[in-house]
Parts: structure tokens; C-alpha cells; sequence
């Protein structure tokens, strides 16, 4: 008897926290969703999709390029860390593409701004190759910016999963291959990535999540429309002091990555059985 | 809900107090408004008032950073404490009717020397609410069209050429939406006053009428139209780099950041501004007393200088290009003619009497940014 009261005080800390500081804010912000001045009903929800439908759309969308990128990125330097041949360049990329990972994304969103610019570095660079006349140049601060960004700051973690999974793989099948002649993209493409698609999956939820919370990112680059979902809740909340359309946002935010879990949680189920 | 978001506001609030000593300032706005008090006024109060610290806290720009002010003052109004943890707040104009009707507000106007140099209508009604006596405009702005005379040198002179110069010269225009500071809300106002079907004298000076607002189909229309033409720029600041990189022709900005902009060289000297017929808004900022406040005596005093002539002239005209707050014809004597002049170079003060129109009241304001967001950004 006793040592149960103990494990429940041992547990209780770490409870209230998620109590306090998790639950009751999302049950909150779920009931002020539909909150209507002191009534209940749907109107938060109908001004969401009047006002932002396109938003929504744009998020899912921009997300999901990101991930796409991400995740062929990510194979792609996974697949040449475990199956390169120079050990120089091997050695290299190991201890170059863990970088990005470490830069917030407010940072990012600042690097990326005075890079993509119309007249902003990467184009300067152009310019002053001679690949481009400075009026044939084109800014890249619009959705093609947000994918930028996402994809640079989210590629490593992926990759990181990925990189670690692929070194625990049985090298034998991949040694087997090999001296059956297949090249090594098709090693990568037919006996690794199989065996690491459940990794690949989880990191690539695990972004696409990241990536739906991101406010810094869109703000910086692309806060006018179409935008990210983040950017107008900001803006229900800062300019209009309207917390029931933001809260129903969010919840709308809520559902659609509810949606990605649900693939996730799906595969796992399947795995195991 | 409601209750949950105060009890952490407070919780936020109650780790950081404000010693004795220190007067302490709100205010909304760009950089440049904590740069006023932190460079010019503060010092100038502390010495007159030794032993005094002014402390102030920038809120953010936009609408966006009054309303931090007002939840704060509701947060603490809530919770009733007995003392508030600010002394005076600078708020856009918009947010001064909600806050005297809600009794946030001390009236001071009367107490201070300035108050009677004040004949501006703004200070007496913000945006359709009767704000008398509760507050003191401490500067007017103006938005206005800037543009680069090198490329453009005869620029149009009203909205509708407007449009069709941007028909013809794509992607030159740019404005930075509804959703990245005032400039650009201001530009889509003046295109409801020139385009709307209703009448614009009744959005700027009322009654409500719901029916008003079934009348902007057309316009939000026309102004989704000239979006697809136009460049649309991340903020304030954003539109006047663009056009200080070249990257845009022409676009809405404020007064006073133009010209100091081009005071800090960021800007080209040669850039130049016009008001489109049949105008833009401007707004004043308002000092503000919160009922409250710990130092009501102190931010009295603090007010009658930041509002008195010698500060206007050389703070609020001479070094940031404000309009003055307080009546024009005080402050005109002490300044010399070149900061007098440079004020009117571009826009005469004929047009600026003309064409610098007020924000509409404040339901047509939200109904404005609600119906450019279904119409125009979805």
C-alpha cells in the first residue's frame, strides 16, 4: 500500500505539469473555439473557412512539398554516408549536415529573407557571375521561401534518424547485392529504404508537425496571402483581440496534423500484427 | 477561457515589478517609438526630475501592439490591483474610445498646461467614441504614396490613375496587405473611400449601419484585381526597403518614417511623396493616463512636457518629422523655417488639410479588414 502512495507522489509532479500546462490549455482553447460571446455554437468555425480556407489549403500544401523534399533529401545523404566510396567526402558531409539543425527558425527565417531577396544575395551572386541581368531576377519570398527555409532547418533531423537507422542495418544484404553487381542507387532504392520506411515515416511526421507550428518562418518571409494558418492566428489575436477564431484555428491546425498521426499510428498498428 | 488566459497574464505580470522610482511607459508602434522616449524624452524628464528613471516598453507595432496595452490594463483591472505597472501608454487611436468606455483611463487633458493648446477634432473623438479630456495626441502621421521620380516622373495623381499605372507597369506597386502594419491598411481604406458605393464621409464620421457594409463588393473586386499587379511587401519597413533596393517603384508608406528613413540615409534622397485624390487616412498616437497608473502626478508632468511646445517642435517635427500633436501655431515659433518647411515639401499643407483623411470608425474598420480578407486574401 505504501509503496503505491509513494509511486503516485513520485508521479504526481510530472502529472500536474501536464495537467496544468497541457491538458487544460488545449481543453481551453478547444472550448473557446465555439465559444460565441456567451453562447456556444459554430461561428468561429464558419469565419475560419470564409476567411482562410485558402490558408489552409496553402499550409497543408506547403507542408507537405517540405516533407516531400525532406524526406528525399535525407535518403539521398543517408544512402551516400553508409554506401559512398570516398571516404573523404563521407567524412565531410557527416560533419557538415548536422549544421543546420542547431539554427532556430527565427534565425532561418532572418538568413533566408536577405538571401532570396530580388536583389538579396543569391542574386547578387547571379549577377555578378554574369547569369543573370539584374532585371531578369526574381525574389523567392513567397511560398517557394517557406519550403526553402522548412526544408533546409528540418532535412538534418530527418536525416539524422534515418543516417542512425541505416547504420544499424545488417550490412550483409546490402554486401550480398553488391557483389551480385547492382548499383548502389538501386541498393539504396530496393534493400535499404524498405527496411527504413518506418523511420523515415515517424521523422517525417514528427517535421511536418514541427513545420505546421511554425509562426517565425512564414512571418518573415511571407505573412500576406496566401499564408500559413500560424501567421493568422497571430493576426486574429494581435489586431483584432479575437481569441474564439484563433482557437478555432487551432483546432483546425489540431485536425489536419491529427489526420498525419492517424496514417502513422495506422502503419505501426500494421507493422506489429 | 477568458479567466484562464488572465490568471496567466498575471501570473506573467506579477513576476515583474516596477521599482519605486521608475515611471514607467507603454507604447505601441515601430522601433522608432521606443527610440523617441529612450533617446529624447526620457533623458530630457529625468533631468528635469533627478533621481527619476523612465522606463518604457515597447509593444509592438500596429494595432497589434495597442491591444497587448489594452490586455494588460484588462488583465490588471480584472485581478483588481490596486496599483497598475504602467504610468502612461501611447496607444493608436483606435484603442482610446474602448479603454475610456471601459474606465481605464484617468481624464488629465484639463490639469496640464498643454491640454488648452490642443484643438485637433481627433483628440476630442477617436474613430466615432468621445474621448474628451482623456487624451493628448502626442503627434499626427499621415500615409502618403512614395515613389521614385527617376522612374516615374510624373506620378499619378489620384486612385484611379493609380490603377491604371499599375496596369501598365506590373509588380512596381507594392503594399504590404492588411496583416504587416498600418501602411498598408490605410491604403485599402482610401480604396473604399475612392471606390466604395457608399458614402465615405459616413464611414469616417458614422453612425454604424450594418447595410453600409454590402457596399464594397465592387471595390474589393477592383482591389483584388490590382493585387495580382501588385507586389505585396512584408511590413511597413519592408515596403520602403524594397523601394530603397529598387526592388519596387511605388507605395504606401507613413510620413515620418519616409523622411527619416531619408534623414538615415536608407533611402535615396531623391524619392518623393504624393496623396492620391480622394485621399489617405493618417491617425494620431495618444498619450494616455491609466486610472491606476502609481505616479498619476509624475505622468501628468510626464505628458505636459512630451505635449509642451518646445518638445513638440524639436522632438516630435525637427527630429522625427511628426506632425505636431498640439495645435500647429504653438509650435511653429519655435522652430526655424528650414524644419518647418521640409515638413511640407511634398505634400503642401493644402492637401494635407484636403486629402489627410481620418481611419473609418471603428466597426467599419473591422468590417473593412474582414472584407478584404474574405474578398481579397481568399
Amino acid at each position: 500500500m505504501q509503496k503505491r502512495l509513494l509511486a503516485i507522489l513520485l508521479v504526481l509532479p510530472a502529472l500536474t505539469m501536464i495537467v496544468l500546462f497541457f491538458i487544460v490549455p488545449l481543453f481551453a482553447s478547444i472550448v473557446g473555439a465555439f465559444e460565441i460571446g456567451d453562447t456556444f455554437g459554430l461561428g468561429n468555425f464558419t469565419k475560419s473557412f470564409e476567411l482562410y480556407s485558402k490558408d489552409m489549403i496553402f499550409s497543408l500544401v506547403i507542408v507537405g512539398i517540405s516533407a516531400a523534399f525532406i524526406g528525399l533529401f535525407s535518403v539521398a545523404i543517408g544512402g551516400y554516408l553508409i554506401l559512398g566510396e570516398n571516404p573523404r567526402a563521407v567524412a565531410l558531409l557527416r560533419w557538415l549536415y548536422r549544421w543546420p539543425m542547431f539554427i532556430p527558425f527565427i534565425v532561418v527565417g532572418q538568413v533566408m529573407r536577405t538571401f532570396l531577396a530580388k536583389n538579396g544575395l543569391m542574386n547578387n551572386i547571379f549577377v555578378s557571375l554574369g547569369l543573370l541581368t539584374p532585371l531578369q531576377t526574381v525574389g523567392f519570398l513567397d511560398w517557394r521561401g517557406i519550403v526553402i527555409a522548412f526544408v533546409w532547418k528540418q532535412t538534418p533531423f530527418v536525416t539524422l534518424l534515418v543516417a542512425g537507422a541505416m547504420a544499424s542495418l545488417d550490412r550483409s544484404t546490402i554486401e550480398a547485392a553488391r557483389n551480385l553487381g547492382a548499383s548502389r542507387l538501386r541498393i539504396l532504392i530496393e534493400i535499404v529504404l524498405p527496411q527504413i520506411a518506418g523511420t523515415l515515416l515517424v521523422g517525417l511526421i514528427l517535421s511536418f508537425v514541427t513545420m505546421m507550428s511554425v509562426l517565425s518562418v512564414p512571418l518573415m518571409i511571407n505573412a500576406q496571402s496566401p499564408t500559413m494558418l500560424t501567421a493568422d492566428i497571430a493576426f486574429r489575436i494581435n489586431a483584432h483581440g479575437d481569441y474564439g477564431v484563433a482557437n478555432a484555428l487551432g483546432m483546425i491546425s489540431l485536425l489536419l496534423t491529427a489526420g498525419v498521426a492517424l496514417i502513422y499510428l495506422r502503419q505501426t498498428v500494421r507493422e506489429r500484427s | 477561457m477568458k479567466r484562464l488566459l488572465q490568471a496567466s497574464l498575471i501570473l506573467g505580470l506579477a513576476a515583474t515589478p516596477a521599482a519605486a522610482a521608475d515611471l514607467t511607459v507603454l507604447t505601441a508602434g515601430d522601433q522608432n517609438m521606443v527610440d523617441y522616449v529612450n533617446d529624447y524624452l526620457g533623458p530630457l524628464f529625468e533631468k528635469e526630475n533627478p533621481g527619476m528613471k523612465v522606463r518604457v516598453v515597447g509593444t509592438g507595432p500596429g494595432d497589434a501592439g495597442s491591444q497587448k496595452i489594452v490586455e494588460r490594463f484588462d488583465a490588471q483591472a480584472k485581478a483588481n490591483t490596486e496599483k497598475w505597472d504602467a504610468d502612461v501608454a501611447v496607444i493608436h487611436e483606435k484603442f482610446a474610445g474602448p479603454l475610456v468606455k471601459d474606465g481605464y483611463l484617468e481624464s488629465y487633458r484639463s490639469k496640464i498646461a498643454s491640454g488648452a493648446m490642443v484643438t485637433s477634432e481627433k483628440a476630442k473623438m477617436a474613430l466615432g467614441s468621445d474621448v474628451d479630456g482623456y487624451v493628448m495626441p502626442m503627434f499626427s502621421s499621415q500615409t502618403a504614396i512614395a515613389y521614385n521620380p527617376s522612374v516615374i516622373p510624373n506620378p499619378p495623381k489620384s486612385y484611379e490613375e493609380l490603377v491604371a499605372w499599375a496596369k501598365q507597369n506590373p509588380k512596381q506597386f507594392g503594399y504590404n496587405g492588411i496583416k504587416g502594419g498600418a501602411s498598408g491598411v490605410s491604403f485599402v481604406m482610401g480604396w473604399i473611400y475612392a471606390f466604395g458605393d457608399g458614402d465615405a464621409n459616413k464611414l469616417m464620421n458614422g453612425p454604424f449601419d450594418e447595410a453600409e457594409t454590402t457596399k464594397w463588393d465592387k471595390a474589393f473586386a477592383g482591389l483584388k484585381d490590382f493585387t495580382t499587379n501588385a507586389v505585396l511587401t512584408p511590413g511597413n519597413a519592408g515596403t520602403l526597403d524594397m523601394l530603397s533596393r529598387g526592388e519596387i517603384a511605388m507605395g504606401p508608406v507613413w510620413v515620418d518614417m519616409f523622411y527619416s528613413w531619408k534623414a538615415d540615409g536608407k533611402l535615396p534622397p531623391e524619392m518623393k511623396l504624393f496623396l492620391p485624390a480622394p485621399g489617405m487616412p493618417g491617425q494620431p498616437m495618444h498619450y494616455v493616463i491609466p486610472a491606476k497608473s502609481p505616479n498619476t502626478e509624475l505622468a501628468e508632468k510626464f505628458v505636459a512636457l512630451a505635449t509642451s511646445p518646445k518638445v513638440q517642435a524639436d522632438g516630435i517635427v525637427k527630429r522625427f518629422n511628426w506632425y505636431p500633436g498640439i495645435d500647429a501655431k504653438f509650435v511653429q515659433p519655435e522652430l526655424d523655417k528650414a524644419s518647418w518647411d521640409k515638413l511640407f515639401v511634398d505634400i503642401s499643407p493644402d492637401d494635407l488639410a484636403s486629402k489627410g483623411k481620418p481611419f473609418p470608425i471603428a466597426p467599419y474598420n473591422k468590417a473593412i479588414l474582414e472584407a478584404y480578407e474574405k474578398n481579397v486574401a481568399n
